[in-house]
């Protein structure tokens, strides 16, 4: 039996004067995944987020998050979140430590010595031990930014939620917060935006993809990378290839062949429609043609980039 | 993370669900900033140095309870004008300066009803305000008008007087947090308020009838009550009906912040 999901969206829609900022989203999000939440600016991910979070009402649908509804148990949703905005603000005459404090007391009543302790640790944690009881006024981006990382966690979250987390980080600070995003998966979930495709690629499991309020993907990364086009291999060749070209492009599983000519070489861009026959063959066929020299021959990989632009793209062009 | 000592978690629901923390919060933003010493210094500076200028006016050529008349007149009115007019100024930017600055958002996305994150300023704001420009004030004005008038005033009349201006001014307080539910400038907010309060002066002449019923005759009541003055008939329907303004403004400020958006 699958595990049930701790995000559950249906047909979730939320309109501002009539413009839907958010269309009829249906999302799952299994326990213990990192989740990367895409899309170009002004896609609904704050705005998805947000309703989540009881911080904006739904215009229709429904959601829950462990099995919680979204509006009627938006406090029993809230003691189960981490929550770091996309420009976390606090009250700027309070302390790095007064902040954890105050957030760690929403969640838990005492005793005072074992909040304390908490708030300790969470600021070892994201390394805002010796600025602990500085004024948040005088915090940098990045030191605010560790902070609101530390709030989101003071709580032990099962599930924590992201908005934009690496934006205003230097590479430094983006590398920390993937590490502290690996590590909370043991315990919890990770729900979160960003434009930053590389890190999605490095630590996510799967992906949604949103644009103009709509989900136009949600897969597992492997799936997703591996692309929707059906399998690609990529050949660099060097010679006259003309020939073999119409020979291949003859074969009954090649389905397209994409040639581009860069520097001494041509590239190919080669689709099948049985992966296993060309893993065997394709190469061989190519080879047969003794003019020919193969540089490289490989399955090709989608970067997340790529998969991404096509899809955005291919949804703009649709709409 | 595992803690080694066991944390209690909470579990309550309902209105007052973070309601501890966030009083705490309030509260450390007037006691544990340079705010209440401001306010304390203001207040001193506003209430009592204009008593003492008035003191040392009336007191070479009146007889003391004719002084001690003239200044509780002076504290209660006009120190009590200046009093209402600082409440609205002091807590404009509590609800719409959270909405805006994002501080609002942030809290909210903690297990905190929205009723305890609004009802919390209204109980921590209206406490540091009636202490820092009420109490303070009247311990020191107690001693000038021994001082000026060489007698006390009656303690229990007075006591009520001040309790009728502490209601006059929490009404104002509810009146402008409600407004900052609704506006989103300062200038919205303190001007619905202190526009409110100024109407007052005029209103209450055109409409007699219905002058009693309205928060505005509380304030020249209180003035009356504090100098044993004879009270018009019906002076607890003023106390009842600016205690029920007081409670609407707070219900319809927790009903529209219920319908706010972060």
């Amino acid at each position: 039996m699958a595990p049930e999901p701790v995000i559950h969206t249906e047909k979730l829609t939320k309109s501002y004067k009539g413009v839907d900022a958010l269309k009829a989203l249906d999302l799952n999000v299994v326990p213990n995944s990192i989740f990367g939440f895409l899309g170009p600016n002004g896609a609904g991910k704050t705005t998805t987020i947000k309703l989540l979070l009881g911080l904006v009402r739904p215009t229709s649908g429904s959601a829950t998050v462990f099995g919680h509804d979204i509006v009627g148990d938006t406090i029993d949703v809230r003691r189960r979140i981490g929550y770091l905005a996309q420009d976390p603000r606090y009250y700027e005459h309070m302390s790095a430590r007064e902040t954890l404090r105050f957030t760690a007391r929403f969640f838990f009543k005492g005793p005072r010595n074992a909040i304390e302790s908490r708030v300790e640790e969470t600021l070892e944690i994201v390394g805002l031990a010796d600025k602990a009881d500085r004024p948040i006024k005088g915090f940098s981006g990045g030191e605010r930014q560790r902070l609101g990382i530390g709030q989101a966690q003071v709580n032990s979250p099962d599930l924590l939620i992201l908005d934009e987390p690496a934006a205003s980080l230097d590479p430094m600070g983006r590398r920390d917060v993937l590490a502290i995003m690996e590590r909370l998966r043991e315990h919890s979930t990770v729900f979160y935006s960003t434009h930053i495709l590389e890190d999605v690629q490095r630590v996510s499991d799967t992906v949604a993809i949103l644009n103009h309020g709509e989900l136009i993907a949600q897969a597992p990364i492997e799936e997703l990378l591996a692309g929707s086009g059906g399998v690609v291999f990529s050949l660099e060749i060097r010679g006259d290839g003309s020939a073999t070209y119409d020979r291949v492009l003859n074969l009954p599983w090649v389905s397209e062949i994409r040639s581009t000519v860069n520097g001494s070489g041509t590239s190919w861009q080669v689709s099948v429609s049985d992966q296993q026959v060309a893993e065997r063959e394709l190469l061989r066929y190519v080879l047969a043609d003794e003019s020919l020299t193969v540089t490289s021959f490989c399955r090709k990989q989608y970067q997340l980039e790529e998969v991404f632009m096509d899809l955005v793209e291919g949804n703009n062009d649709g709409s | 993370m595992a803690a080694s000592v066991p944390l209690e978690v909470h579990t309550g629901t309902g209105w007052f669900v973070g309601f501890g923390n966030m009083v705490y919060k309030e509260w450390g933003s007037w006691w544990r900033t340079r705010r209440s010493l401001t306010h304390l210094i203001l207040w001193l500076f506003v209430i009592n140095g204009l008593m003492f200028l008035v003191g040392v006016d009336e007191r070479g050529s009146n007889p003391p309870i004719d002084v001690l008349e003239e200044l509780i007149e002076v504290f209660i009115r006009a120190g009590g004008l200046f009093a209402t007019i600082g409440v609205v100024v002091a807590t404009q930017s509590a609800v719409f300066g959270e909405k805006q600055l994002g501080t609002a958002g942030w809290v909210l996305s903690k297990p905190v009803s929205r009723p305890a994150f609004l009802l919390s300023k209204f109980l921590v704001n209206g406490f540091s305000f009636v202490f820092l420009a009420v109490v303070v004030p009247t311990v020191v004005f107690y001693l000038q008008v021994i001082h000026h008038a060489l007698i006390q005033p009656e303690f229990v009349s007075f006591t009520l007087g001040l309790l009728l201006h502490i209601e006059h001014l929490l009404f104002y307080l509810a009146l402008t947090l409600m407004a900052g539910t609704f506006f989103n400038g300062r200038g919205a907010v303190s001007g619905a308020a202190i526009g409110f309060l100024f109407a007052g002066l005029i209103l209450p002449n055109a409409l007699p009838s219905l002058a009693p019923l309205l928060p505005w005759v509380l304030h020249p009541l209180a003035s009356g009550v504090a100098l044993q003055q004879e009270l018009p008939d019906r002076v607890w329907l003023s106390v009842v009906m600016t205690l029920f303004w007081t409670l609407l403004c707070l219900l319809v400020a927790l009903w529209r912040f219920e319908r706010e958006e972060f």
